[in-house]
């Protein structure tokens, strides 16, 4: 007789689908869970409230510049606004939302059980929520109002004395920090823990995506962390890092503020053109054309983008080399954009496909991208670009790329993996009025700012001047950015009412073929009992075709299961 | 299907209303060669961008048009002999974008540091002046000695370099008819050509961030002829030469004459007295 005690339980449960349940309460378990899904959840939930209060920002300055001369807000009101707005929506909305993407869905998607780092990730969560914390408790006394870029010598002490620049340094620092280790758990847990057999030559392309943002974060985020450091310094304890004339300059913290800004800026279009091939493969059935293409042009717009940080500083005292430099880098991302938008588009052309919400949201985001990147390649050469640097020509083209990506994108994304993420399908019906809602809004929002702009009105002013061709364009933009704002509501509003009264998804609604949808939805705390071996790019087509065989050789006539690991 | 017909009225809008809107705001007068040569580049950018926009905006349209039948999927050669072709074809784009740029770029070509060509070609005739960024105004010193604050007077038909500094925050030279943006930034020496053949008056707003009295700060600069350029500069060292006569002359009497403070001491006395006779 063996000595294995019978009353004790197998050492290798093979099938516990079923969790049991935890008696604390729901918000004591996310305060505590370092599991990468409510992490995830949480990133991406504070990113659409962030998009709300984003969009909210928006909406009262453009009221403020509606009309010329206005008294609705005064300077400092309209700076602190426009201060917070900019970090809102880059450190609140568009970087936590592609990291919390990344982080919830890539492990599902190599067949991991959980992250390598799991308390590392944790760490950063909360770190990026303190951050956000800090940033909207500072309404209580002085928010930040050097700007969207609080360039020095205007955020030192002796120009900027209040807190509000050190609210920014603190919460920014937070938050890139935070940013910055989740990014390091992911891409640890992307070098250790996919599952057998997939090697990266058969990784997902928001797989790729994944591993190019984490690398691109984990050198570009010490280098904001660093100036962020070095202005605190400047600020409290009597620094001359960037006081002109006293061995210090200004033109560093523009160097290393605008290498990170730039960065995030090709993060979320890698993000979300990943993000988008993944949908387009779903919603067509196939591959998309030129996967290796995509990868690498992927790769390529990390690269090159990043490396074009001094287009922000053309009108800066730099030597012309830079400049040049930067030009043709700029101009050169016309290949890889122009790649993959080809090769998506393509995919989409040649197929019979399913219009769903998130295929609507994606082709939608690629429409609005190609306005703001075609008017970022006409602004990135030098003559032209000192002209329409600074006005609401640029702030119109980096906004139609961002809106574009990040907000259409983001709710493409969203409402793709929504089923996997809730256990509940999303309104479609909503989904479609609130995306043409939006669509109509950002196009009257934004096309009359590229003429304000030629027409030469600079940003960041809270008032101009009457009488020029400029003030209706700023009137029908502030009704554009009204419609924009009911329609981000209305997209919000569906993300969370979806969440209640909605038919319960099953594992795999779309028929993907990636991993994630093995798991049930949402996905038990280890998410995979059982690994699949992965043998190509298209796992769950492999093991929906085994499935068949294996139905056609026992002769089996009932309807097939669904494959759940 | 209405996504359809919502992307066909957005191309039919963008035509309709991008085309007007940017005919009348595109840079209407260039006050420079320079301006004018980059409003050339502008507009090929421009119609280039309009016809990227489109060509994609058309693709998408074409790829999400209502299905009737089954579309056949390409097979694998024929993709990649296209995917070379796009790539081929979008790389001569970015190569023609960038060759047209640097053709027409000379005028930001001498933006930089390195100023040798410009100087060589106008070695007689080039005019250097100082501005200096201060919030929220700037100052031009000529080079007799002569400085005017807002206002900027420069001759007709001759090359003006502008060297920008500044002595507090970073602030953005911002004249649009005549040449491009370039930053004023403390510790540093930036600066800018340009050259207005007509004489005539251009205005710009300074275009970075510079603290809560930015919106008002404005540079204006006059194009008058070589001649009232010259008397105007001669005028304007003699009005400062004046007005430190005076400012010295009244310090000095301060200096020497008690009675004035006393007299002022008097006045302010009275004031008060009269304000609460007032109240009473």
């Amino acid at each position: 007789m063996s000595s294995y005690p019978t009353t004790m339980p197998p050492t290798r449960p093979e099938v516990s689908a079923a969790t049991p349940a935890d008696p604390r309460a729901r918000w004591a378990q996310i305060a505590t869970s370092a599991d990468h899904k409510t992490i995830g959840l949480v990133l991406i939930s504070t990113a659409f409230g962030s998009l709300f209060l984003a969009a909210l920002e928006l909406l009262l300055v453009r009221i403020q510049l509606a009309v010329p001369e206005n008294v609705f807000l005064n300077a400092v009101t309209f700076d602190r606004l426009l201060s917070v707005y900019g970090e809102t929506a880059i450190f609140l909305f568009a970087l936590p939302l592609c990291i919390g993407l990344f982080y919830y869905v890539v492990p599902l998607q190599i067949g991991a059980r959980g992250t390598a780092l799991p308390r590392v990730g944790q760490t950063g969560l909360w770190l990026f929520v303190l951050g956000g914390f800090v940033l909207y408790a500072s309404f209580l006394y002085t928010p930040p109002e050097a700007g969207i870029n609080p360039l020095p010598p205007l955020s030192e002490l002796t120009f900027t004395k209040n807190n509000g620049v050190d609210v920014w340094l603190a919460s920014t620092g937070m938050i890139t920090f935070g940013l910055l280790l989740l990014s390091i758990d992911l891409l640890t847990t992307l070098r250790n823990l996919r599952a057998p057999g997939m090697a990266w030559r058969r990784a997902p392309i928001f797989t790729w995506a994944a591993s190019i943002v984490t690398w691109l974060m984990v050198i570009v985020a010490p280098i904001l962390l660093a100036a962020i450091t070095m202005l605190f310094i400047d600020r409290k304890l009597d620094g001359t890092f960037f006081v002109g004339g006293s061995g210090g300059s200004p033109i560093l913290w523009q160097h290393m503020s605008y290498i990170f800004f730039t960065a995030v800026y090709m993060t979320v279009a890698i993000t979300i053109l990943a993000a988008i091939s993944e949908i387009v493969q779903t919603f067509t059935r196939r591959e998309v054309i030129g996967r290796k293409v995509v990868i690498g042009s992927l790769a390529a717009i990390a690269v090159i983008g990043t490396l074009a940080w001094t287009q922000n500083m053309i009108t800066a005292p730099l030597p012309s080399g830079w400049k040049y430099f930067a030009m043709l880098a700029s101009i050169s991302l016309i290949v890889p954009f122009g790649l993959i938008f080809y090769n998506l588009i393509a995919t989409v052309s040649a197929s019979d496909f399913h219009m769903r919400a998130p295929l609507r949201y994606a082709m939608g985001a690629l429409s609005l991208a190609s306005i703001g990147l075609a008017a970022e390649v006409a602004q990135s050469t030098i003559a032209v670009g000192t002209q329409l640097q600074h006005t609401y020509d640029a702030w119109a083209a980096t906004h139609f790329a961002l809106i574009g990506f990040a907000v259409f994108g983001g709710l493409a994304a969203v409402s793709y993996w929504y089923p996997k993420m809730t256990g509940r399908m999303l309104n479609e019906e909503r989904a479609r009025i609130s995306f043409f809602v939006m669509f109509v809004g950002a196009l009257i929002a934004l096309l009359p700012l590229f003429g304000a702009g030629v027409d030469g009105q600079v940003t960041d002013s809270y008032r101009y001047v009457g009488g020029q061709a400029m003030d209706v364009l700023n009137l029908i933009a502030a009704v554009g950015t009204f419609i924009l704002f009911v329609g981000v509501i209305m997209s919000v509003g569906n993300l969370i009412k979806s969440r209640e009264n909605e038919a319960v998804a099953l594992p795999d609604p779309y028929r993907g073929d990636t991993l994630e949808w093995l798991t049930l939805s949402p996905p038990v705390a280890h998410n995979f009992d059982v690994l699949p071996d992965v043998r190509g790019t298209q796992p769950m087509r492999d093991i929906r075709d085994a499935l068949a065989r294996r139905d056609a050789d026992t002769g089996s006539t009932a309807e097939a299961p669904q494959p759940v690991a | 299907m209405s996504l359809f017909i919502a992307l066909a009225g957005f191309i039919a809008g963008l035509g309709a209303f991008a085309g007007p809107a940017m005919a009348i705001s595109l840079n209407p007068d260039a006050g420079s060669p320079g301006i004018d040569k980059s409003n050339t580049l502008h507009w090929i950018l421009f119609i280039v961008a309009i016809i990227a926009i489109v060509a994609i905006n058309l693709a998408i349209l074409r790829a999400v048009r209502p299905r009737t039948r089954h579309v056949a999927s390409k097979d694998a050669g024929q993709k990649k002999g296209t995917q070379l072709k796009v790539g081929v074809g979008l790389a001569v784009i970015a190569l023609a974008i960038f060759v047209t740029s640097t053709v027409f770029s000379d005028q930001s070509r001498v933006v930089p540091v390195s100023t040798e060509t410009v100087a060589d070609v106008n070695a007689d005739k080039q005019l250097e002046i100082i501005a200096t960024g201060q919030q929220w105004i700037w100052r031009y010193n000529y080079p007799n000695g002569a400085f005017s604050y807002h206002r900027l007077v420069v001759p007709a038909g001759v090359t003006v370099e502008l060297k920008l500094v500044s002595t507090d925050v970073v602030h953005g030279w911002n004249v649009p008819s005549l040449t491009g943006k370039a930053d004023a930034v403390p510790g540093k020496t930036n600066a800018i050509y340009f050259r207005a053949d007509e004489e005539g008056v251009h205005n710009g707003r300074s275009a970075i961030l510079s603290g809560q009295g930015y919106d008002t700060m404005e540079a204006r600069v006059e194009v008058v002829s070589p001649d009232a350029y010259e008397s105007y500069i001669d005028q304007l060292a003699k009005d400062i030469q004046a007005a430190q006569d005076r400012v010295e002359k009244v310090e000095l009497s301060n200096i020497t004459d008690t009675s004035g403070a006393a007299l002022t001491q008097d006045a302010q006395d009275k004031t008060v007295k009269d304000a609460k006779a007032d109240d009473e």
